[in-house]
């Protein structure tokens, strides 16, 4: 047998590689320059008619070549994949200038967002929700709370008078008067959260069903301090660490009755803002009210048979459907009462 | 109230700039609502505090806490004595009542100075005549409300009584005569009636230009009293305003005084004879008792019993420390203060105003341990994060509407949803009706969001409907509420599922969207939450489409009804696109329900079997029927069967719906299925369903 011509077969396999340029041309290739009738197979077949001393050194030439066109196969293969797996990926560019697909979200009411923060202050402190009946009987409204008939206080709280002599909660403080005509055991800690209602002229900023959320503070040994550190604790804890003062006000069902004021966000507390002019979110007083509050009057506690020399409370309202708007930037707040989901979107999601 | 700086001034010092009056004023409760440049101050004043309600009231709460003196207006002595005209007291509702006569010495009425009208001017009232300008006065800067009659209209005794059945009289500013109701507190002559005690006085006994001699009233009536009056009349004036919160009985004389001291300082008028008095008041000297020790622990800061003396005094108390113990205090309530102090806490608010509400000391009670939301939040949240997940926004519905919206609704004479609790008094006729269903007002917000170009609406509602229930007497001798409130659920949905997206079409939010909905929500819940039936008797059912409807079920209790609503609803309200669906749950079964964790079993090793059959429904027979019986005659292998097409078409002039059914057979080791097992099991039932009753009603494998 004659001595294979190894350089041929290489610089043949070489010329027709170069010219392939798919996975199935190189499988071509392959077959032709490797495959069982290749030369190259026929030459590794032939070695055994070598004489001996030849037929290590074919053999090794022989190999080296096999080994060569394999490698050379391996690369073709791997440069024309990736050229094709660039040219797809070239052609899979997707135009993320197009909106999202996923379904959009709704939301939460914004009062309601309110609510929840407020409660979930107040379930650290040890508060529990509970709740009681919208139409209420006078008692639970007025009179069990040191509201006689008559008094200028009514007038603070217009009502709505239903049949039967009943009327619509003209506050949450109901549902404090339930509970303590419960006696339930001390400590009391609750809040009571949900609609209210006002017999008024309807506007921009007054609506005749709101929103209010209270809480009550029943135990023995409580005092003024205590009610400065509630209340403090509680303001932060929604505001951030803003100032907070207090000052007098009056509720039928609190002695002393104190408002929580917040340093106005607006103006710092100055009552001015740039130029001079008077700041428009304060109106020029630099705080902010956002609570009521006060010690539970000794007639509350005698009306549900309590001693006051011996239990005392912390009675206290925020104002939830007054504290909405100002979290999301909305004047006023009969918009949010209203059912026109433009406006609830818009609240949600800028743009739309 | 509206009162000027420079003005108060006169009364105690304050301090120096603008700012820190109100600073100041806002400290001690007596808000500032409004501050002008000019130093003209709109207070809000607190209900309890009609002393509060002059300058003087402002300025000694003041000193109570500056420890300035305060200095009130001059006032001219008067003696009590012979009346100068017959007084007759026939109630014991007026206090005090005093009558001082005046008479003109010159040819007018005389003029107050500028420096007097000052107060009248911040209170935004422009002089008018000397004698009632000097009364307005009175009550400005003393809090004593006082009236002027023109004596020569008088006629006989002049006499403060309750008034009879159709009396008459004619309150000034107003154009005619109107009925008193009986009972009302008036002062009246033999023939007339002269004023509405502490409301207003009246036409026929007013003091003009050309009055010679003037009766000077300065009295006290029964708080209660003014109050009913005033509103039965309709008729609010500053006296009404002082009177109802309780004037001070000791005060009157005062009040005239001034009023003597204006005018005979314009030199135009003067006294005759002495000021009569009736009325059978006597200060009853109420005595509060203060331990100095609780108030310390009450504060948490020491509080001798020197440091509330003096403060009490400032604010007009007589008090001294009991030498028994050397801790009570004893406090006089001043005459003014008679309405509003009864407990030692209503001391503890005097000495927390002059210390200042924010210098004393802050401590947070002791928290022992925290409270988790109660399963019933804890389940509304994830009702709510569901419902937010498909697009719903949570709106509020009124607890009322009015009439007009239940007419929309066109229901017939007699119906359920007719009968409500009704408002006696609501100042809008939108809501004289509480509220009995929420579907009304969810079709309005529906056509509202149409007239607005907005078809996109998905909006749910946590409420309150309220049903009339028959009063019965309880244990606490107190009716029962008119009503039951029954907490409900509801939502609505109308336009697509998704709004309109570039690539793929949306479906509408139709009745399946909505049973998605509910099934969804039995998921979140771990509730099986299920249709069914509609019930025929449900106050909704004539408000949907009757062919599209359903109730909603709850381990088959009714918890609920869904459905489309009625086209001729839609036609009411004017919607005039889309397919509005309504749902309403009730929601204290959806919440206190027991959830049942979902059964787990692990996924099988080998892969299941599928296969697919299609059946053709005739109209009127439902999918689920077909599922059913399939479910019904497959092998226990069968674990799957999913309804994954339809494909409407006719058939020899038949609608036909074509269902295609895939049905998932599972392996496991050990009871491998072969494909000819799989096949015979379809085979029978195939034959189970068109051999059965649904093949007599006409369902076919589709071949």
């Amino acid at each position: 047998m004659n001595r294979p011509d190894t350089q041929a077969m290489l610089a043949a396999f070489t010329a027709a590689l170069a010219e392939a340029t798919t996975p199935e041309q190189i499988e071509v290739v392959r077959q032709a320059h490797t495959g069982k009738k290749s030369e190259i197979k026929l030459a590794l077949r032939g070695l055994g008619g070598l004489p001996p001393d030849e037929r290590a050194v074919v053999a090794k030439e022989v190999n080296d070549v096999a080994q060569a066109m394999e490698r050379a196969l391996a690369e073709a293969g791997a440069a024309i994949e990736a050229r094709a797996l660039a040219a797809r990926l070239n052609e899979e560019w997707l135009d993320l200038s197009l909106p999202g697909l996923a379904p959009p979200r709704g939301a939460r009411h914004p009062v309601i967002t309110v609510e929840e923060d407020c409660l979930a202050v107040l379930r650290q402190l040890g508060f529990v929700r509970v709740d009681g009946p919208e139409v209420e009987h006078p008692y639970y409204n007025f009179d069990a709370l040191n509201i006689p008939p008559h008094h200028p206080a009514r007038d603070m709280q217009d009502t709505f008078w239903v049949d039967g002599g009943y009327l619509l909660r003209s506050h949450t403080t109901t549902v404090q008067a339930r509970v303590l005509e419960s006696r339930p055991p001390l400590p009391i800690r609750i809040a009571s959260a949900g609609r209210v209602y006002r017999n008024e002229a309807v506007d921009a900023t007054h609506l005749a069903m709101f929103h209010q959320l209270e809480g009550l503070w029943i135990d023995r040994g409580l005092t003024f301090a205590h009610l400065k550190g509630l209340l403090t604790t509680i303001a932060q804890a929604l505001y951030g660490r803003r100032p907070v003062r207090f000052k007098p006000k009056f509720y039928p069902y609190t002695e002393p009755s104190v408002g929580v004021d917040l340093q106005c966000g607006v103006c710092a507390g100055e009552g001015e803002v740039a130029g001079g002019a008077q700041c428009e979110a304060c109106h020029g007083a630099g705080w902010v009210t956002i609570l009521g509050a006060g010690m539970v009057h000794p007639k509350v506690f005698q009306e549900f048979g309590y001693d006051p020399s011996e239990v005392s409370g912390i009675a206290f309202g925020l104002g939830t459907t007054r504290m909405a708007p100002q979290r999301v930037g909305v004047s006023k707040v009969a918009l949010l009462y209203g059912q026109d989901l433009r406006v609830h979107t818009r609240l949600h999601r800028s743009g739309v | 109230m509206k009162i000027s700086v420079d003005v108060l001034r006169r009364y105690t010092a304050l301090p120096e700039t603008l700012r820190q009056v109100r600073l100041l004023l806002d400290d001690l409760g007596l808000e500032v609502k409004r501050l002008s440049p000019d130093g003209q101050l709109t207070l809000e004043l607190l209900a309890n505090r009609g002393d509060h309600h002059c300058y003087e009231g402002v300025a000694r709460e003041i000193t109570g806490r500056t420890g300035g003196a305060l200095t009130p207006p001059p006032v001219a002595t008067l003696s009590i004595g012979e009346p100068p005209w017959p007084l007759r007291l026939e109630t014991d509702l007026c206090l005090v009542y005093t009558a001082t006569l005046l008479e003109r010495v010159g040819a007018g009425a005389g003029q107050l100075s500028d420096e007097a009208l000052a107060p009248l001017r911040a209170a935004g009232l422009a002089p008018v005549l000397a004698p009632v300008d000097a009364t307005n006065l009175s009550n400005l800067e003393l809090g004593q409300p006082t009236h002027v009659f023109d004596a020569d209209t008088l006629v006989g005794a002049v006499t403060i009584r309750l008034s009879r059945a159709g009396e008459r009289a004619w309150p000034l500013f107003t154009a005619a005569p109107v009925e008193v109701p009986e009972g009302t507190l008036v002062i009246a002559d033999d023939v007339k009636i002269l004023a509405i005690a502490g409301v207003i006085g009246c036409e026929e006994s007013k003091t003009t230009a050309a009055t010679r001699r003037i009766l000077l009233e300065s009295a006290t009536f029964d708080p209660v009293k003014v109050r009913i009056a005033s509103r039965a009349l309709g008729i609010h004036t500053d006296s009404t305003a002082r009177f109802e919160r309780g004037a001070d009985p000791a005060r009157p004389l005062v009040g005239a005084g001034r009023v003597v001291q204006l005018l005979e300082g314009t030199g135009a008028w003067r006294r005759v004879g002495q000021t009569g008095q009736v009325g059978a008041w006597v200060n009853p000297e109420r005595i509060v008792r203060l331990s100095a020790a609780a108030a310390a622990r009450f504060f948490g800061m020491p509080m001798p019993c020197e440091l509330i003396v003096e403060i009490l005094a400032r604010l007009g108390y007589i008090a001294h420390v009991s030498p028994d113990d050397g801790d009570t205090v004893t406090a006089y309530v001043p005459t003014w203060r008679l309405w509003d102090v009864e407990y030692a806490d209503d001391l503890y608010e005097d000495l927390a105003r002059s210390i200042g509400y924010n210098n004393t000391p802050v401590a947070l009670p002791p928290v022992e341990m925290g409270a988790l939301p109660s399963p019933a939040e804890l389940r509304r949240d994830v009702v709510d994060g569901l419902l937010q997940s498909f697009g719903f926004y949570e709106v509020f519905t009124d607890g009322f509407y009015g009439r007009a919206l239940i007419e929309s609704l066109g229901l017939p004479e007699v119906h359920p949803l007719r009968e409500h609790v009704q408002t006696e008094n609501a100042l809008d006729r939108a809501y004289s009706l509480l509220k009995l269903s929420c579907f009304p007002q969810a079709v309005e917000l529906v056509a509202l969001n149409q007239r607005v170009k907005n078809e996109q609406v998905k909006a749910y509602e946590w409420t309150r409907t309220f049903h009339p229930a028959p009063q019965h007497k309880l244990p606490s001798g107190r009716l029962s509420a008119p009503c039951t409130e029954r907490r409900v659920l509801w939502m609505v949905a109308s336009g697509t599922d998704r709004p309109r997206a570039w690539l793929d079409k949306s479906r509408p939010a139709d009745l399946f969207f909505m049973k998605g909905v509910v099934e969804e929500l039995g998921v979140a819940l771990g509730l099986t939450l299920e249709l069914g039936p509609a019930e025929a008797d449900a106050p909704l059912a004539i408000l949907l489409h009757p062919a599209r409807q359903a109730s909603v079920r709850l381990n088959g209790a009714v918890v609920g009804v869904v459905g489309e609503v009625h086209p001729s609803v839609l036609k009411g309200f004017k919607v005039r696109k889309g397919r509005p669906v309504y749902l309403e749950l009730d929601e204290t079964a959806l919440l206190s329900a027991t959830p049942q964790a979902p059964r787990f079993e692990e996924p099988p090793e080998l892969h299941p079997i599928d296969r697919s059959l299609a059946f053709s429904l005739p109209p009127q027979v439902e999918a689920g029927s077909v599922s059913e019986a399939l479910r019904a005659a497959g092998p226990p292998s069968l674990i799957r069967v999913a309804i994954v097409d339809l494909f409407e078409h006719d058939e020899g002039g038949v609608p036909t719906r074509t269902f295609t059914y895939a049905l998932t057979f599972q392996t496991t080791k050990g009871q491998a299925l072969s494909a000819d097992e799989v096949n015979a099991a379809c085979e029978a039932m195939i034959a189970a369903v068109e051999g059965g009753a649904l093949g007599a009603r006409g369902v076919r494998l589709r071949r």
